[in-house]
């Protein structure tokens, strides 16, 4: 053959791989270790990114050819899987085109067959299989008598279940292949849940292996599973890509296995990439996601990149103003986007912006103009000083904190209701650090009425309460579905909620009683006994009281279990606890957390930015809990000082804060703010006029314009109480509704009053425009209305002029309070 | 004299025109074959430019199959029931004695006995699986059927399309969404929720009209200022939220300004005879607002009949406080859906309107056919029965049959998704359509595969 044809056949059988020549070529996991005739193994040929070698670019796997140098001591599939020969070292080789990448393999017992575990192995197949699944024998009630606990968090159960109910035909050691178990999900006996088993899969080879082997029992030396590991970790993709993923189960006896078989996986945010059984990723779209990984009760995460397909130049970024350490990890997160930032807002929207973040309330009207005119270049620092030294930023907080804690009349009397929203206000304005607050929280003893914390422990009177809302509360952790079994999509074992609420178990609340014997309203007193425990439903045995993924504490041991409870909150190895509250913050300003939902921090739900959150989370334990200085760092950011306005490149991104999030004021907020600009405080029943809504202490005080707009009825611990919406129904009440009508046509108000002093129309849309909008009208605005006041008293005199002025003047101050403009924090 | 000018209905914010969208949905018909589909046109049930209307009546709670309209008069006690099965104006079918009403309508009636789903026994997944066809998952919110319909449809007119009565579904327990609001396509396609209890003596829509001091010309002032001052901001068009509230400002004028809407809410214009028919209760009266919502071009209406399980005597009977007992369902709950649900019927065929008006009703769930200790009976997915009448409906037929204790579907076991898809079917839409999920991903209207309940047409 000539050398043109031979070389032209060689270009011709090029697979067409979309790399650069020159990527790196990359084997993961990397070098392994094979323990044992049954622990096959998959490499994958991936493409690594020049700046950062563990960030996965591409998947080459399917176009490589893999070589041992070595088959005597390891083989590897065309897939990449690598089987034990015998012991010895092997290089596997990948080849791709021109470029290379090899894994050192090490076999080890090649000839040992080690017996089947339960656990380990049965179990896990049974759960891919979808056996024990909601929907199938894992159903709380099972499926035609036959009963296997939800993904397999009862080992001893299912064992028993299995090999002595239904007169032990499930499984026939002496025939395997005649056991109901594989008859069944084979199809070859009639089965409701059809055919699930294919007899050449190694599934099968497990359960009929362990059938074979006498049924091997779960026993206490079962090694155990240390953690679950899913590679490539890092992925950086563009749509339309694909990725293959591994999971790799690390025994406590140092073993490493390949599960990635019987692993569950779940993409975190479908418009970003989807994730199929196998675990194979397809990127969709651009922005950032994540793909969770389920295996035996513990969960991995990949995080996967898509920038966008038109970055934006890295000067864009280099140029953006950077205010402290939150900008510089928030501009590097939009880079790796290619999301470019908008410009900073102006002094006004800042202005406005900062007011209602930190303290729920408008700029006063003279502050806006003072402000505009101040010209030293620390002023919007001076002005976060200042508001955070407010009685409105303490107004703002307790309520704020009340939401988490539920303080309401439903289940307290009024005075311990009292009692204990003073004591979420006492501790705001003390700027408590955080675990001091929840320690205050979490030991309180005595009267509810001397000390109001002690409430906690009136509106969660059981351990089971106590531990669930706790969770939420202090923690961002939903446990609730371990109450009855292992959570099954969490890592959250049945064993470690009963021993979590074992920490309350021993609170005890006793009705108070006054000098003379008499029952003071309201007053419970609450104690702490010297034992009592709660007991696990499923097991029957008591858990020794233990926090989440800590020591536990010895049962025998005397003193108040809550003590330990409150020392492990603050403890730094504890990783929820500040992350829980730097988040909730975070929220508080930019409309979502970081992590989204606010308080969902379970460990498949990842940040926007993590390494933001953690930074943030370490800063804040280097400053002691300060809440305040963790506000004070959040509003100084240019992140949150940018403009809300959005660039055409921007417009898209909802998460990363290229933009300022705009949000509908919450209703609290909201109605506070019609009162202040119509000059016309909301009454509410038994408190002082010109209280405003955030200053209630209870979210049981009637207001239709507070439910209409979403206040949270605080009856559980979760921000999804609370509404920001906006509805049909909203409108109808701003438009119709009493609210706001009745405020702009009250004698008291602002337009009566403009109108009583002869105000010209002129500082009439000044005054409006600054006490609603914190700006002065523009000349286009002054424009367009002044003509339009104007002609509302054409042809009129006297008093028919005055009433037709006032009502104009009314209808500007309607239009101006139900804009956008108004209605949103920008 | 109070007048308004009349509102467009509400844009897809892509700038996509309905026709644009139903054309592209129908694109992806081509070349498939529907041979029951083309029966159904073939008999003539099924006409192609059907302006077909549904109302939805949830049962909250979950009826039991074997006291209502799935009886085993011959199980053993335990799982019978305290109740006897009566005769129908249909040869051969039986329903409770519950419904004496309802019996007298089963020729304009379909049963579906083998309706189960396999999801967590909470309210709440049956809830989203009924009303959305699916199980929530991975953060993905589905939109309800009625919410599907304001979108590929949008409004008659200045009648909302799809209107909930008398309040959303409250806490029932799972802590989960109940799939009644517009999930994906977003809130722009939620349904106008009335929030107002309709048999009470001082009802009245909130905030549906202007105070008498606010005259149509300070009104269109008032809309006049509020233009201008929207303008200045560009910050709020890439927002979700604001294009939302100006949504919900247009809606909130077009339902204003219709008198026909304003009479659909006002039941005081309707004979006492008449109310008095329907039950003067909360669900009673909601039903008679649904034909009278109906009557005026609402496309969608949602009926709950219940907002909770708890302290409230439902269809949720477990036996025990706070929940009901099964010795309540003759005395409250069964009159109360009884009368109700048969004047609907009446009331709709009497006009011409059964026609074009498609009536579906369900719980989220069965109960368990054995009898429990309180007396009262627990959650079951595995079987339960399905109501639907009106519109290209086949009346008298039953659909699957259950096993002899009514705990399994016996044979054609069907599934939330297949009566959703059968919903949206008789409604006409092509269930190839794709609707745009988050970040314009194509979901689609049902599971493909998934297919309609064929032989009820």
């Amino acid at each position: 053959m000539p050398v043109f044809a031979r070389l032209l056949a060689w270009v011709v059988l090029i697979p067409p791989v979309a790399a650069w020549a020159g990527d790196t070529l990359r084997l993961v996991p990397g070098d392994l270790t094979l323990d044992g005739a049954r622990s096959m193994h998959r490499l994958l040929a991936v493409e690594t990114s020049d700046a950062d070698t563990a960030v996965v670019t591409g998947d080459l796997t399917a176009t490589a050819h893999f070589t041992s140098e070595n088959p005597d001591v390891a083989i590897v599939g065309p897939d990449g899987t690598v089987t034990p020969v015998s012991d010895g070292t092997a290089m596997i080789t990948a080849r791709v085109g021109d470029r290379t990448a090899a894994a050192k393999v090490k076999v080890r017992n090649a000839a040992a067959t080690p017996s089947f575990s339960f656990r380990n192995e049965v179990l896990p197949v049974l759960t891919r299989l979808g056996c024990n699944m909601g929907a199938c024998h894992g159903s709380a009630a099972g499926k035609n008598g036959f009963r296997l606990t939800l993904r397999g968090y009862g080992p001893e159960l299912d064992y028993d279940v299995l090999t002595r109910q239904a007169l032990g035909r499930r499984v026939r050691p002496t025939a395997p292949a005649e056991s109901l178990m594989l008859l069944k999900s084979t199809g070859a006996l009639d089965h409701g849940g059809g055919a699930r088993l294919d007899p050449a899969s190694p599934e099968y080879r497990v359960l009929i292996g362990w059938i074979a082997e006498g049924c091997p029992a779960p026993s206490a030396a079962d090694v155990a599973v240390e953690r679950v590991e899913a590679v490539p970790a890092r992925l950086r993709l563009t749509p339309g890509q694909s990725q293959q993923l591994l999971v790799r189960v690390h025994y406590a006896d140092g073993r490493i296995l390949d599960v990635t078989r019987w692993a569950k996986f779940e993409s975190t945010d479908i418009g970003v990439a989807k994730v199929d059984e196998h675990g194979k990723v397809a990127v969709v779209g651009p922005g950032a996601g994540a793909i969770s990984i389920w295996f035996s009760s513990h969960v991995d995460l990949v995080n996967l990149v898509v920038p966008s397909s038109a970055p934006a130049e890295s000067s864009v970024f280099a140029a953006s103003p950077r205010n402290n350490r939150i900008d510089d990890l928030n501009l590097a997160r939009l880079e790796s986007l290619g999301i470019p930032p908008s410009p900073p807002a102006d002094d006004s929207s800042f202005l406005r912006r900062a007011y209602l973040g930190s303290t729920g309330t408008l700029p006063p009207a003279a502050e806006v103009a003072r402000f505009a005119n101040d010209a030293s270049p620390g002023k919007r620092e001076a002005l976060i000083d200042r508001l955070l030294e407010s009685s409105e930023y303490i107004d703002y907080w307790a309520y704020k904190w009340s939401d988490v804690l539920l303080v309401s009349s439903r289940k307290l009397a009024p005075t311990s209701m009292w009692s204990f929203y003073r004591f979420v206000r006492e501790s705001v304005k003390a700027n408590l650090p955080w675990d001091e607050f929840a320690r205050q929280v979490i030991t309180a003893k005595g009267s509810t009425l001397a000390n109001g914390a002690a409430n906690y422990y009136v509106l969660h009177r059981d351990p089971i309460d106590l531990t669930e809302s706790t969770s939420v509360a202090f923690l961002g952790l939903s446990l609730t579905c371990a109450r009855c079994h292992n959570h099954p999509m969490e890592k959250w074992t049945q064993d470690q909620y009963y021993g979590l609420a074992n920490l309350f178990s021993r609170v005890r609340l006793k009705d108070g009683t006054g000098a003379n014997g008499s029952v003071v309203a309201g007053d419970v007193v609450v104690a702490v006994a010297a034992e009592g425990d709660i007991v696990h439903p499923r097991r029957g045995i008591v858990m020794a009281p233990q926090p989440l993924d800590a020591e536990p504490l010895p049962l025998e041991a005397r003193g108040d279990r809550r003590i330990a409870f409150a020392d492990w909150l603050a403890d730094t190895s504890n990783p929820y606890f500040d992350r829980a509250i730097v988040n909730r913050v975070w929220a508080n300003f930019f409309g979502r957390g970081l992590i989204d939902p606010e308080d969902d921090l379970r460990a498949t739900n990842p940040a926007t930015d993590p390494a933001l959150l953690e930074w943030l989370v370490d800063d804040f334990r280097a400053h002691k809990r300060d809440v305040k200085h963790l506000i004070r760092t959040i509003m100084a950011s240019a992140a949150y000082q940018r403009s809300s306005e959005p660039l055409t490149a921007n417009a898209q991104d909802q998460k990363f804060l290229s933009h300022y999030p705009i949000k509908r004021l919450p209703a609290e907020v909201l109605l506070d703010a019609i009162g202040r600009v119509t000059e016309v405080p909301t009454a509410f029943a038994g408190f002082p006029e010109g209280w405003r809504s955030l200053q209630l202490p209870d979210s049981r005080i009637e207001s239709n314009f507070l439910d209409a707009f979403g206040r949270p009825a605080r009856e559980a611990v979760c921000s999804c109480e609370r509404s920001d919406e906006p509805s049909v129904s909203q409108a109808l009440h701003l438009v119709n509704g009493n609210t706001l009508n009745e405020k702009l046509r009250d004698e008291k108000g602002v337009v009566a009053r403009l109108v009583r002093e002869g105000e010209e129309d002129q500082m009439v849309i000044e005054t409006l425009f600054a006490s609603a909008l914190a700006r002065l009208p523009t000349s286009d605005e002054a424009g367009q209305l002044l003509p339009a006041l104007a002609e509302a008293t054409h042809g009129l005199d006297g008093d028919a002029a005055t009433a037709a002025r006032r009502q104009a003047i009314e209808d500007l101050y309607w239009a101006i309070l139900t804009s956008k403009e108004f209605l949103f924090d920008h | 004299m109070f007048r308004l000018d009349a509102r467009k209905p509400v844009h897809f914010c892509d700038g996509l025109t309905r026709r644009d969208f139903l054309h592209a949905g129908s694109i992806g018909a081509l070349g498939l074959s529907l041979p029951g589909l083309q029966a159904a046109k073939a008999t003539g049930r099924l006409k192609d430019d059907r302006e077909l209307n549904c109302i939805m009546l949830f049962l909250v709670g979950g009826p039991s199959q074997l006291d209502t309209w799935d009886m085993k008069p011959n199980a053993p006690q335990e799982i019978r029931g305290p109740f006897q099965p009566i005769s129908t104006s249909v040869p051969g079918l039986q329903i409770s004695e519950l419904f004496p009403r309802m019996a007298t309508q089963m020729d304009k009636v379909a049963l579906v006995r083998t309706l189960y789903h396999t999801a967590t026994a909470v309210h709440d997944t049956g809830h989203q699986m009924m009303q959305t066809g699916r199980l929530f998952s991975a953060g993905l919110e589905y939109p309800h059927m009625g919410c599907v319909t304001s979108f590929l449809k949008g409004s008659r007119g200045d009648a909302p399309s799809h209107v909930l009565i008398p309040r959303p579904i409250g806490n029932t327990g799972g802590g989960m969404p109940h799939g009644q609001n517009a999930g994906y396509l977003g809130k722009t396609y939620d349904p106008f929720v009335l929030n107002a209890d309709p048999s009470t003596p001082d009802f009245k829509v909130p905030d549906l009209l202007p105070p008498e001091y606010i005259t149509a010309v300070r009104e269109s002032r008032r809309r006049k200022f509020r233009e201008t001052i929207d303008q200045s901001v560009k910050a709020f068009e890439a927002s979700p939220d604001a294009r939302l509230l100006d949504a919900n400002f247009q809606q909130a004028y077009a339902i204003m300004s219709s008198q026909s809407t304003r009479e659909a809410f006002d039941l005081t214009l309707e004979p006492d005879a008449v109310r008095d028919r329907y039950g003067r209760t909360k669900f009673g009266q909601s039903c008679l607002m649904a034909r009278r919502l109906i009557e005026r071009g609402v496309r969608f209406v949602t009926v709950n009949q219940f907002e909770t399980v708890f302290n409230e005597l439902t269809w949720d009977s477990h036996g025990s406080a706070p929940f009901t007992s099964i010795a309540d369902y003759p005395t409250v709950i069964a009159p109360n859906f009884d009368n109700a649900y048969t004047s609907l019927i009446e009331d709709l065929h009497s006009r011409g309107l059964l026609e074009n008006t498609m009536i579906i009703a369900f719980g989220e769930f069965g109960r368990t056919p054995k009898i429990n200790p309180a007396g009262g009976r627990d959650h079951h997915p595995n079987c339960w029965t399905a109501l639907l009448a009106g519109g290209p409906i086949k009346g008298g037929t039953v659909v699957g049959a259950s096993d002899e204790i009514g705990y399994a579907p016996k044979d054609r076991p069907v599934t939330p998704a297949e009566v959703a898809a059968t919903v949206f079917h008789a409604m006409g839409f092509d269930l190839n359509t794709d609707l745009p999920g988050p970040q314009s991903r194509p979901i689609p209207l049902v599971d493909r595969g998934v297919e309609p309940i064929y032989e009820l047409f």
